[in-house]
């Protein structure tokens, strides 16, 4: 597939390579609005200065400031990471360059792609989503459904106990499931499962965390591997269950490298109950964007929890 | 709507990356606290700071410790979260922590408003005086 002329590289960045301005495509497509692509970098592997110069040019003046207003280098490289994957991330799935996105938040603050009248060749528009820990940033795509995704490394510390925090932001059901778990280590593991699976969901919703308090609705992992979500029942409610909204909502766990977990979460509509609930299909990469992509799910390095 | 910042560290005149939804409720905050009419929106950074200078240092004391900062990293005032690096997890647990030491309760609604250490430490200027 031929690619676009290259744009002309700024005068006096040294050592600077002209690289193709589209990033390559996936291998496959997104297939159905039941499939979610995650593209991630490892900010600590990306040190070659004139990379990261590229990567910054591909950013918006704003989003340049705002990256540079950042506490620290660390931090600014971070966030400036953070827009170039998403840029070159929606440029494999739109053939749009990376730099000609432009973004707007919806009314409760959640980044969303602004899509000129004139990118007609997208049939269905995409929906973006990312998280953030130290040392992984990462990028999920779906077609044309909302998207939430949370990565956290598995053996984060908390500053406050999980049991605590758990009361404090999370349901008795799941207080309770915590709290029968005697091994510390085990709890706490389970504690960022939920975390990462509640993250996932309310920033699929959009709405900011007070839009979907964490203590309003309850996630369950099954024997059978399915995440049930559910809304708590009231407290003057007698009733165990409360309305399930897993319905409208489809989740995918995975560990990380052994060293994550990621939790993905999309709206699905679709009334798809021909043989029960359908899996979200999830595939994964890693990249350095314009350098090397891996995919790495269907690997030891992606193993499914869901 | 991206926010233009001049690209220094701190600086009043920057805008607050807070959704329009929240800039409401800390508008509507800010009306109980002070005296006078309030400025428009527009116009609300000339208005002089309303929280306690010994809160904003304690709210700094706790964001240091639970964000484990480098070595003479600054935190002040105008300090935003999301600048020092804080994720969502960081900033349950920062306004934890600020419950825990100011005896309050904080909503939901209004932790989502929060943005700089300033404005944590006049919702707790707030929330202690309506105790």
């Amino acid at each position: 597939m031929p690619l676009p002329h290259p744009p002309p590289r700024t005068p006096g960045v040294a050592g600077a390579r002209l690289f193709a301005s589209l990033p390559p495509p996936p291998p496959s497509p997104l297939q159905s609005r039941r499939e979610v692509h995650v593209w991630y970098v490892c900010p600590d592997e990306l040190n070659d200065r004139s990379q990261l110069d590229m990567y910054m040019d591909l950013l918006s003046p704003s989003e340049r400031n705002n990256a540079l207003s950042m506490n620290g280098p660390r931090l600014q490289k971070d966030a400036m990471l953070s827009r170039a994957l998403l840029r070159t991330t929606l440029s494999r799935y739109s053939k749009i360059d990376p730099r000609s996105f432009d973004f707007k938040k919806n009314k409760f603050g959640k980044p969303e792609i602004l899509w000129r009248s004139d990118d007609s060749n997208m049939e269905w528009p995409l929906h973006f989503n990312i998280s953030h820990t130290s040392s992984l940033i990462a990028c999920g795509i779906a077609m044309d459904v909302p998207i939430g995704i949370d990565v956290e490394e598995k053996k984060r510390k908390t500053t406050k106990s999980i049991l605590s925090l758990a009361r404090r932001y999370f349901t008795p059901s799941e207080v309770e499931f915590l709290a029968k778990i005697a091994d510390s280590d085990a709890q706490q593991k389970e504690f960022i499962k939920l975390w990462t699976l509640k993250e996932a969901y309310v920033k699929a919703l959009g709405r900011g965390f007070s839009g979907a308090p964490f203590n309003r609705f309850s996630i369950q992992l099954e024997t059978n591997s399915r995440i049930q979500i559910s809304k708590a029942p009231k407290a003057c409610n007698d009733s165990d269950s409360g309305d399930y909204l897993s319905e409208n909502w489809r989740f995918a766990l995975a560990e990380l490298n052994s060293s994550y977990y990621m939790a993905v979460c999309i709206e699905d509509n679709s009334r798809g109950f021909e043989n029960g609930p359908v899996p979200l299909g999830l595939k994964v990469w890693k990249t350095i964007p314009f350098i090397e992509d891996t995919l790495v799910s269907g690997t030891d390095a992606v193993k499914l929890i869901t | 709507m991206a926010a233009i910042t001049t690209g220094s560290a701190v600086s009043f005149a920057r805008p607050a990356k807070a959704s329009s939804v929240s800039s409401v409720s800390f508008a509507g905050l800010r009306k109980d606290n002070v005296a006078f009419p309030l400025q428009p929106a527009t116009q609300r950074f000339t208005v002089l700071r309303a929280a306690k200078q010994e809160t904003v240092d304690q709210v700094c004391n706790i964001v240091k410790k639970q964000l484990v900062l480098a070595e003479g990293t600054e935190v002040t005032g105008s300090s935003k979260f999301t600048d020092l690096g804080a994720d969502s997890l960081d900033t349950v647990e920062i306004v934890m922590g600020l419950e825990e030491a100011f005896d309050i309760s904080v909503e939901e609604s209004s932790a989502q408003s929060i943005a700089t250490v300033e404005d944590a430490a006049e919702l707790i200027d707030k929330l202690v005086a309506a105790k």
